[in-house]
């Protein structure tokens, strides 16, 4: 087999394979199913933050033209108790009783034979509430408070004698706002039902779980589901949970007894398929005169629905990232009448991060030191809660690559003298640590006589690439052409992959095709072991290398033979092998895998007007082996433009006396555009990880991090002003 | 949606019969804001609509020292007149940072004019109180979070903004709009076109049901004036203004002898300032005289605790925009 060592195809910037369906339309995307039975599905949502509904007219809408069924909690067939998955307790589901807990809560489903009709009718529906006041607020003393709710609150030392002896403190709070994911394609299902097997097309970023759930929730065994999302138009979090519309199109489906289709508006993404909560943190951080850090103290309060959970460790950045003796972190979650929050893209590290580099930022103005000097002077040389080494970490030289590429020689470190005309001028840094999440995966592959090959799984591509390096790895093992490799993935039935989340897809679908590919190489020796006209009989998968569809010994490579032949001797039409991927917590005696970025800003700021540009940002990642240049670039500068948003314009207002949220719309939530994007300079740095297959470290997430720090640190050399609340709005800077 | 009767509108005349004898019809122009209130909102529900974009108002004709522009003509087309460039350079730039090249090309002039508010509370079925939507009911936005909305002209009735760009020059240049009605045509400055809300801010304008706006009349600046279009926002692009301001000033000697101020993202009608404008006439150009008009532009503002910051951006935008064009900044 062909090692990794010195690969050929993987790595290289090829354009993704799924690029010419995409911009020609072909790729189906949930939305674009059709059957020629299909109607269609609107929801109605609640108008009130908390209360009960004590009357629900649907005698018009029900009349209306077209209508085929108004379901409301009143006639809703029941659903089974939703189960338990891999990231916690199901959502509640929908349609139980007539409570409210969120304004904008689903309340009904409204099918008829066009999308037009269904909406019409559903404007007739009425809806008698009883309100009450809702809970809104993260300081709100009526507010449930979750303490240490995943019991992963980590002490490490003593911090709070270490802060009381510390030569300088930094002691201070940041506050994120709420963020909706906002990906472009809205969410759509489609469901069908044939007797009792349901076949939903679905926005969702893990089919296998999603069969799960809804063969709990409709009582039927999941062979009988089948869940499809070989495309979605992005997703950044918003398709890891089973949202109750998704249920309930199921549902409209089996009462009408037809296909039915829904397709989330716009508003109704704000309420229905998560959101990065509102955040509080407290970050005290203890240093001596020196810079060396002794003591960190992180705490943090994040929303969450009335009802429900979100795993969303905000704190957890924290204890990997520096070399400091004592270290506490307190996590909290506080119950509000708001939509349950969700996944966005690097959920709690991207918020942790911000105060931690921020105060870090702080603290180098209080010390006159630095800012990467202080960070050098405390980095990790082990990983500081373990103890043991790092599979791999350049972190260092991401501090001194990016300082070489940004010039972060020519800041002058005095606040607010680099200016250009009434333009100030600031330079601001950060630096990201993020642990890598390695879920099991599983995956086959197949050579077929006609010379193509298949890599099959459940795991989906949200736009990220895995349909291309899937095509590029598999290429890369079996001595194969990309464009002989087919890659079908996002359909459930297909062998079990975990979620396109937390930055772990590629590395573990990665395993499990090097272990897929390597059992497919030995099934192809084990059917010539005794083929006496094999001129690699005996062979065994060590000997051997693969080459242009060849396999040959790699001490003689004229001694060998071509998939083909193999096959068409032993009149086969294919030959697959299975792999998998099963991490353990990690090798004996070594810490990681971790991926590192440093992330550097240069924004110009109009102190009058409070205008806010970035002009440069530059990011260094270290993800050990880069499986595509090009969709690896892309991933961070995608994710550095929602950093952007996050850190200037982002911001889901929710009402605090109706819980409404007030600017549901991409006219109202801004977004950035081109113009608000300078040039993104992105490098990678690094080796290949020793703890993963494929050495990768996972870049869907790593992104996001840092880019608020980096900003705002900028903008306090620009202006001397310490924001410490995101968005920096216009506002913010006058 | 409900359903709606779509018709194409054969001459002018036929097209505001129609609409005039028929309280629940619409004019559709470039649609750009009449489709949004009907499909994505729901706000509206004209059960006709009357096309008028095959009628022949589209155009823009020069006269000596002014144009005629055809209610149908788009902003692009408008932005892209070189007479605009040359003596009104401020409504280009206006245009400009107005809309994006694609709503540019669909937009027309008279539907800018009468864009609707981007108010959220307007434009959301799931709120009960809009006295603007349901006259009466009441303002959500007054007590609600608040950012893109009005300061000038407003009122606990209304904080809706109009927020077309275009019309800020448009005021402090004294365009004239040219209606036709049943009963013939009339004319009226476009400076009182607009209806301030008061305690009726379902009335947005001066026009009968059925009146259609057929052309708008742009004067030119005199020769040797300068101007410009300063349009304050978060986002780059693409974004209604936080705050604008358009200025016109004709400076002999360091001496200010004309000057044109109107302001935009802070009014519930566009905003002309006539009280900075005689302010500025016969004082020198310098930041101080610019920082009394701006003063002076921005009184009795009524605030909310999201739209507060408004009033010192207003008067440094002002501020701002007088220096640039004064020549006193870049």
């Amino acid at each position: 087999m062909r090692a990794l060592s010195a690969p050929t195809v993987l790595g290289e910037p090829i354009d993704r394979v799924d690029g010419p369906l995409k911009v020609t339309g072909a790729a189906p995307y949930p939305s674009d199913i059709a059957y020629p039975d299909l109607v269609h599905a609107v929801l109605v949502q609640s108008t009130i933050g908390a209360g009960t509904m004590t009357a629900i007219h649907a005698e018009a809408a029900e009349a209306a033209s077209g209508v085929l069924a108004v379901i409301t909690y009143q006639n809703a067939p029941a659903l089974a108790p939703a189960p338990m998955t891999g990231l916690g307790p199901s959502l509640p589901l929908p349609f139980r009783d007539n409570r409210v807990f969120h304004h904008g809560q689903h309340v009904a489903i409204v099918v008829a034979q066009t999308q037009e009709q269904a909406v019409a009718a559903a404007r007739l529906l009425e809806i008698d509430y009883v309100q009450e006041a809702a809970v809104l607020g993260l300081d709100n003393p009526r507010a449930e408070v979750l303490h240490n709710p995943w019991q992963a609150d980590l002490r490490r030392g003593d911090p709070a004698a270490a802060l009381a002896s510390a030569e300088v403190v930094v002691d201070e709070t940041y506050t994120i706002a709420a963020e909706t994911n906002n990906p472009l394609g809205l969410f759509a299902t489609v469901a069908s039902w044939e007797g009792d097997r349901l076949t939903v097309h679905d926005s969702t970023q893990w089919p296998v779980m999603e069969r799960q759930t809804l063969a709990t929730v409709f009582d039927i065994p999941e062979s009988a589901v089948r869940v499809l999302s070989p495309y979605l138009g992005g997703g950044f979090g918003a398709g890891l949970r089973v949202y109750p519309h998704v249920i309930l199109t199921a549902l409209a489906a089996r009462v009408v007894g037809r296909p039915v289709k829904l397709v989330l508006a716009r508003p109704q993404m704000f309420t229905s398929v998560g959101h990065r909560p509102e955040t509080q943190q407290r970050m005290k951080l203890g240093a001596l005169q020196d810079g060396r850090l002794v003591a960190i103290d992180h705490g943090c309060t994040s929303a969450l629905g009335i009802e429900g959970t979100n795993f969303g460790r905000v704190t957890v950045v924290t204890p990997p990232s520096y070399d400091c003796p004592n270290v506490a972190t307190h996590d909290h979650q506080v119950r509000l009448n708001i939509p349950n929050p969700g996944y966005m893209r690097g959920p709690g590290k991207t918020e942790g991060n911000f105060a931690l580099e921020s105060a870090l930022d702080e603290l180098s103005y209080k010390l006159r030191i630095d800012p990467i000097e202080l960070r050098l002077r405390n980095f990790a040389h082990v990983h500081p809660q373990s103890g043991l080494p790092w599979s791999s970490n350049a972190l260092q030289e991401c501090y001194r690559v990016g300082a070489e590429r940004f010039g972060w020689s020519k800041r002058s470190p005095e606040i607010g003298s680099m200016r250009e005309g009434h333009w100030l001028i600031g330079y601001g840094m950060a630096g990201v640590t993020f642990e890598l999440y390695q879920p099991p995966c599983e995956v086959r592959v197949s050579i077929h006589r006609d010379g193509s090959a298949y890599v099959r799984s459940a795991a989906t591509d949200i736009g990220t690439g895995t349909y291309t390096i899937a095509a590029q790895l598999a290429a890369e093992l079996l001595g194969l052409e990309v464009g002989q490799v087919h890659v079908e993935i996002g359909d459930s039935d297909l062998p079990t992959a975990p979620q396109s989340g937390g930055s772990g897809l590629a590395t573990s679908l990665g395993g499990a095709i090097v272990d897929a590919a390597g059992n497919l190489l030995r099934a192809f020796l084990k059917t010539v072991a005794d083929d006496d006209r094999s001129p690699l009989q005996g062979m065994t998968a060590e000997g051997v290398a693969v080459t242009n569809g060849r396999i040959a010994a790699i001490e003689d490579s004229s001694v060998g033979e071509t998939y083909f032949d193999i096959l068409e001797r032993h009149k086969l039409d294919e030959l697959s092998a299975g792999g998998e991927y099963n991490p353990s917590a990690g090798a004996p005696g070594i810490a990681g895998p971790a991926a590192f970025a440093a992330r550097f800003a240069e924004v110009h700021i109009d102190p009058e007007l409070g205008l806010l540009r970035i002009a440069r940002f530059v990011t260094v990642v270290d993800g050990g082996r880069i499986l595509n240049a090009k969709t690896a670039r892309s991933q961070i500068i995608g994710a550095t433009v929602m950093g952007i948003g996050m850190t200037l314009l982002e911001e889901t207002v929710i009402d605090s006396a109706t819980g409404r949220i007030a600017n549901a719309t991409f006219g109202d939530y801004l977004i950035p555009v081109n113009a608000d994007v300078p040039v993104l300079d992105v490098v990678f740095v690094g080796k290949p990880d020793e703890l993963s297959p494929v050495g990768s470290k996972g870049l869907g997430e790593i992104g996001t991090v840092g880019v608020s720090a980096a900003i705002a640190n900028a903008v306090y050399h620009a202006t001397g002003r310490r924001i410490r609340t995101l968005p920096i709005t216009i506002d913010k800077l006058l | 949606m409900p359903g709606f009767e779509y018709v194409q509108a054969e001459d002018v005349p036929g097209a505001v019969a129609i609409v005039s004898r028929d309280p629940g019809a619409s004019f559709l122009a470039g649609g750009t804001t009449l489709l949004d209130l009907m499909l994505k909102d729901g706000v509206i529900a004209p059960g006709r609509v009357v096309d008028i974009g095959r009628l022949p108002l589209r155009g823009i004709t020069r006269r000596d020292d002014f144009l005629l522009v055809g209610t149908l003509t788009t902003m692009e087309e408008l932005a892209a007149y070189p007479t605009v460039a040359e003596r009104a350079p401020f409504v280009r730039d206006a245009l400009l940072a107005g809309a994006s090249t694609q709503l540019r090309n669909m937009a027309t002039i008279g539907g800018n004019l009468l864009q609707r508010t981007r108010c959220r509370y307007f434009r959301d079925l799931a709120v009960a109180a809009c006295n603007k939507r349901t006259p009466g009911s009441g303002c959500a936005a007054v007590t609600g979070p608040a950012r893109m909305h009005a300061i000038l002209g407003a009122s606990e009735h209304c904080i809706a903004l109009h927020a077309s760009d275009l019309c800020v020059p448009l005021v402090a240049l004294d365009a004239v709009v040219y209606i036709q009605g049943v009963g013939g045509q009339r004319t009226v400055p476009l400076t009182d076109f607009y209806v301030l809300p008061s305690d009726r801010p379902e009335v947005e304008n001066v026009l009968e049901h059925g009146e259609l706006v057929t052309q708008v009349e742009i004067p030119l600046l005199p020769a040797g004036a300068r101007s410009g279009y300063l349009k304050v926002r978060d986002r780059a692009s693409y974004e209604f203004a936080l705050t604008s301001a358009a200025a016109a000033l004709m400076i002999e000697e360091g001496t200010i002898a004309m000057a044109r101020l109107a302001l935009g993202g802070v009014g519930t009608i566009p905003w002309r300032a006539r009280e900075a404008e005689a302010i500025l006439e016969g004082k020198p150009a310098n930041d101080q005289t610019f920082r009394a008009a701006a003063d002076a532009a921005i009184r009795d503002a009524f605030t909310v605790p999201g739209t507060a910051f408004k009033v010192e951006l207003a008067k440094r935008t002002i501020a701002r925009v007088l220096q640039t064009v004064a020549g006193l900044r870049s």
